[in-house]
């Protein structure tokens, strides 16, 4: 007797895509639909508070006004700058972080807590502590600074070029180290021990056991952090916004700020949708290009597929 | 967790003992509005919340209820008010609305003429309803003004060593500033960073264009000519940003001015480390209160310093009430507004230092503090009276004021860092403005 | 002797290395955490008061609304809301992302790499991107300042990062092993809670952990799909400290410090299965 054919969807062949359903269906819904909408209106002359303004179609004119829009440009590379020089550091300083803890044999949980600590902060919350750090009148660093006699003026950390885009670099940093020193740590925890006793014995010093054996086993540690950091970097915008809402004079501006800006003060949604894809294309393009690493560094230690 | 526990919130923070002691209630017929909920939007904060105390006395006298959809800043505000009108969900009735903000949202408010009793509407000033009117409509209903003054710390104009020195410095005698030349000279005379500060002047946003905007006028010029063109680039502009400029580079202001609004030269005033400060009069108690301020006791008020057009600055606004076209029982919003804005209402407002805007509470706040002993606020009443009566004007009342507001501040910024210069930075800003006015339909 | 005693003194000097360089990297925030417990004016005060002078719990009465001045800030029910909204959350995300790993661990189908990529990528829209469309979407369908509105936004959120943890769990566990037990007699079913499950709880947790704090501390977002009491959460109370003048800082930090005790006990909680959760979870894709 012949079974009957069991229907489609107990049939092994379409189980993962059943599996994967939820996902995908949250991901289109919340994701995809609204992007979709975002971006017809950035072809549009779409203005917040002229609702009929959303079928005002303008073709390529918010894409030809950003493109020669020198501020755009500025504020664009600005961000890569800004993503770059932040996420290195918060590389480096994360596996220092990683490298000194992992040393530690008791008390440990205690000082892993600790190093998490700067993640339970909001980033709206990271944004008003460092408005307060850095103001240049109350601001506890310059008071430290006056008072251990360092300085005998007030910085204008938060209105200089340089000084304002350390002062939002440090606070991104301050942020977004523990993510990076968490995962690297878990990294050095899954590390075999034999290879490095086997490099010791060998006669290798510190330097270079640290060099050949334990940074190409993070490697791919490192740039899984890195993707999941590029991934959402876009929240360092509530700490921009509320230290120097992209100013003085354009000195801080990140593209975030100026799609904030256009979108919402200045009620322009279609043009500021239209910033907001040239933005997303910045982000996948440096996700993919971590995630390219990835897979690479995963092939070079034989665990991938 | 919502209306009524927030009621009961407000409630116990009532300021007991002002409504008490002011005149009875008018003689308004507030309605009954028995079982209707009015959903309304109002600003917050901690100016502006001790009115909100009397909404369960409304509640009481028209069986009504109030459900406060949003208490937020008025940024905040504005910014859920634009996505409302996107998405289409004015399903509410009463909103906070400011003067400078109130061009943009077109016709989502309703004419309060007709609306709102006549008799009530000629108990408000005249000025204040005409600055709250847009295209010919009455769209907010004006809650309290705000003008800016010069506070001053007293003892530094009396002493004598400052006085000789000052005289052989300048050549003439130390008195609180009568023009921006005078309030410019002062205030790097008595600068000392990074200790002390001549002044300070808020750095960014729509502040400094309102603060730009009123020395061009008090200078002689204007944002735009009537064919709505930009002509802000003029020399009167030039002027103004000179004026900025000069300070900072003096160091007569704190370094970090640029960054700074409202609550930073406030408290900055209120820290004791600054010797002038053109401010609004709702500071005037925080200021002289002892357990806030250093400065207490020991402030001066003179009106704002006059420009080289011979005018005083006198950029002015009013916090107001407005009810949308789409409300479903528009005289419960207008019962609900004419209480938030009757006499015992704005004297709960004033009592704090806020402008009232109907005639007579006027007097019978300053009667008031007279009778509680606080000169000072009958100072502060005297001198803000007289600048609202002779020097009070708002922004250009147009829709895309805030985004012409965009074009020009980070400008300023630039000339007051010296990356170009007034001219060149007033230019580059004019052309911005045309094209946003372009677009905006005026040009 | 000699020896054990260096030792011991070496790891001690390294352990007080260790913790005080931790303590500086957490200046910032105990700042934070200290400013909650001095009044406004000490904080603002210049020169600077390093010691509180006065130190003492005004900044919460204030909040609670114990002190006549202010109106109390309504704090309960936003707690209430943020520990809803993040823990129902996270335990959706988890449950699908359970499913999805799951999926992508034991099964090859097509266009996998792609759907993998594709959801990866969904997380890289910033924000301040989304939240108009999303806002005029969810006006339409009734979801604005509720809970499932923001319920769903956040599981989105966290669904990618969850699949990837999950699913490189389930690589770790022996396929063999799930075989047997249906062997034995179990559906796949049975044998995924039997077997598999309790093997990937570490990795389950630390993806929980990632996913309520950012559920958690989210701020754009909610700042645009709340409205009042009954669906703003923690963060966006925060801005109730801003008005048009002034910021109360030392408000503001009070209620930071609201915000960040109950992170700070799960975190701690669940420290154990965060660090083994993703070490396996990671090395091997």
């Amino acid at each position: 007797m012949q079974t009957k054919r069991p229907p489609f969807w107990q049939r092994e062949k379409y189980t993962p895509y059943l599996l994967l359903l939820p996902a995908i269906l949250t991901i289109l819904f919340v994701v995809l639909l609204p992007l979709i909408f975002s971006f017809y209106t950035s072809f549009t002359g779409y203005r917040l508070i002229r609702p009929e303004s959303l079928w005002q179609w303008v073709g390529l004119r918010n894409y030809e006004r950003i493109f020669g829009d020198d501020d755009f440009w500025a504020a664009f590379v600005r961000t890569i700058v800004f993503l770059t020089i932040a996420l290195n550091l918060e590389f480096l300083l994360g596996l220092g972080i990683a490298l000194l803890i992992n040393k530690i044999t008791w008390g440990q949980r205690t000082l892993r807590t600790i190093m998490m600590f700067p993640m339970m902060f909001s980033p709206i919350l990271v944004g008003y502590q460092f408005k307060f750090v850095f103001n240049d009148n109350i601001g506890i660093l310059n008071n430290a600074l006056e008072s251990l006699g360092l300085s005998d003026g007030a910085i204008p950390w938060l209105v200089d070029t340089y000084l304002a885009n350390f002062a939002i670099i440090f606070a991104e940093v301050w942020m977004s180290t523990s993510v990076f020193a968490i995962l690297l740590l878990a990294g050095l925890f899954a590390m075999p021990r034999d290879p490095i006793e086997a490099a010791k014995v060998d006669g290798c010093n510190a330097w270079q056991v640290f060099r050949h054996i334990t940074l190409p086993f993070l490697m791919p540690f490192v740039f899984i952090a890195m993707t999941i950091r590029s991934l959402d970097v876009a929240r360092a915008y509530d700490i921009v916004d509320v230290m120097t809402g992209g100013g003085p004079a354009g000195r801080t501006e990140l593209l975030w700020t100026l799609i904030a800006r256009t979108g919402y003060d200045n009620a322009r949604m279609g043009q500021a949708n239209a910033m907001g894809y040239i933005s997303i294309i910045l982000s996948i393009a440096f996700t993919y290009y971590f995630f390219t690493k990835l897979i690479a560094s995963r092939r070079y230690m034989g665990g991938a597929d | 967790m919502t209306t009524r526990t927030l009621k009961t919130l407000l409630a116990a923070t009532a300021l007991t003992g002002i409504a008490a002691g002011a005149v009875s209630a008018e003689d308004v017929d507030y309605g009954n509005f028995d079982g209707y909920t009015l959903r309304v939007k109002l600003i917050g904060g901690a100016q502006y919340e001790p009115l909100y105390a009397r909404i369960s006395e409304w509640e009481e006298m028209t069986g009504a209820t109030v459900d406060v959809l949003s208490r937020k800043n008025h940024f905040e505000l504005d910014r859920e008010i634009k996505q409302d009108i996107a998405a289409g969900t004015l399903d509410w009735c009463v909103g906070s609305n400011h003067t400078s903000f109130a061009p943009q949202y077109g016709t989502i408010y309703t004419d309060l003429n007709g609306l709102i009793g006549e008799a009530t509407l000629a108990e408000f000033q005249e000025l204040a309803l005409q600055n709250s009117t847009v295209d010919g409509r009455l769209v907010q209903l004006p809650r309290h003004s705000d003008i800016s003054n010069l506070f001053y710390k007293k003892s530094l104009y009396a002493d004598e060593d400052n006085k000789a020195a000052f005289k052989a410095e300048y050549g003439y005698d130390l008195a609180p500033p009568e023009t921006f030349d005078q309030f410019k000279d002062q205030a790097i005379f008595f600068a000392d960073a990074p200790s002390f500060y001549g002044t300070q002047y808020v750095g960014k946003d729509e502040a400094i264009t309102g603060r730009f905007y009123e020395m061009l006028v008090a200078n002689g010029g204007q944002l735009f000519d009537e064919n709505w063109e930009p002509t802000f680039n003029s020399e009167a502009g030039v002027e103004a940003v000179q004026w900025f400029k000069d300070l900072y580079d003096a160091q007569a202001v704190p370094a970090g001015v640029l960054n700074y609004l409202w609550d930073d030269t406030g408290l900055g005033f209120a820290s004791g480390t600054v010797a002038m400060n053109l401010d609004w009069a709702g500071w005037a108690s925080f200021f002289n209160d002892p357990a806030n301020s250093k400065v207490a006791g020991d402030i001066g008020l003179v009106r704002a310093p006059k420009g080289s057009g011979g005018l005083r600055s006198g950029w002015s606004g009013s916090h107001s009430f407005s009810i949308t076209e789409g409300c479903d029982n528009k005289d419960a919003a207008a019962s609900f507004v004419t209480f938030l804005t009757n006499h015992d209402s704005q004297m709960i407002e004033a009592t704090a230092g806020l402008l009232p805007t109907r005639a007579k509470v006027w007097d019978d706040a300053k009667a008031k503090f007279a009778a509680d002993g606080n000169d000072f606020l009958v100072e502060v009443f005297d001198t803000y009276a007289q600048s609202m009566a002779e020097d009070a004007f708002t922004p250009p009342l147009i829709a895309p004021w805030i985004e012409v507001s965009n074009e020009i501040w980070p400008r300023l910024q630039s000339a007051i860092l010296g990356e170009m210069t007034a001219q060149e930075a007033l230019d580059e800003a004019a052309d911005a403005a045309r094209i946003v006015m372009e677009d905006a339909g005026y040009l | 002797m000699r020896t054990p005693f260096r030792k011991t003194a070496g790891k001690v000097a390294l352990w007080i290395l260790t913790f005080v360089l931790m303590v500086i990297m957490c200046v910032p925030g105990l700042w934070v955490v200290l400013t909650a417990f001095r009044p406004n004016a000490e904080v603002l005060a210049k020169p600077p008061v390093w010691i509180p002078e006065d130190p003492g719990l005004t900044n919460f009465a204030k909040i609670f609304g114990f002190a006549a001045d202010q109106v109390a800030i309504p704090v309960p029910s936003y707690f209430a809301n943020s520990l809803i909204i993040a823990l129902t959350s996270t335990a959706i995300a988890l449950l699908i992302g359970m499913s999805g790993g799951y999926a992508f661990a034991r099964y090859r189908f097509r266009f996998k790499n792609g759907i993998f990529l594709g959801l990866m990528l969904s997380r890289t829209v910033p924000g301040i991107a989304l939240s108009l469309p999303v806002f005029i979407i969810w006006s339409k369908l009734g979801l604005i300042d509720t809970k499932p509105g923001l319920i769903i936004v956040y599981v989105a959120l966290n669904v990618p990062f969850t699949i990837w943890l999950i699913d490189g769990f389930f690589r770790q566990i022996p396929k063999e092993m799930s075989e047997a037990a249906q062997v034995d007699g179990c559906t796949r079913w049975q044998a995924f809670w039997k077997i598999e499950f309790p093997l990937a709880k570490s990795g389950i947790a630390s993806a929980g952990i990632f996913a309520f704090l950012t559920s958690w501390n989210e701020y754009a977002l909610a700042s645009n799909l709340t409205r009042s009491t009954d669906s703003k959460t923690l963060p966006v109370g925060l801005m109730d400290f801003t008005a048009q003048f002034t910021i109360d800082w030392a408000g503001m930090s009070a209620m930071a410090v609201i915000i960040i005790i109950p992170a700070l006990i799960l975190t701690f909680l669940v420290q154990k299965h965060l660090i083994a959760g993703l070490t396996f979870g990671g090395v091997k894709g």
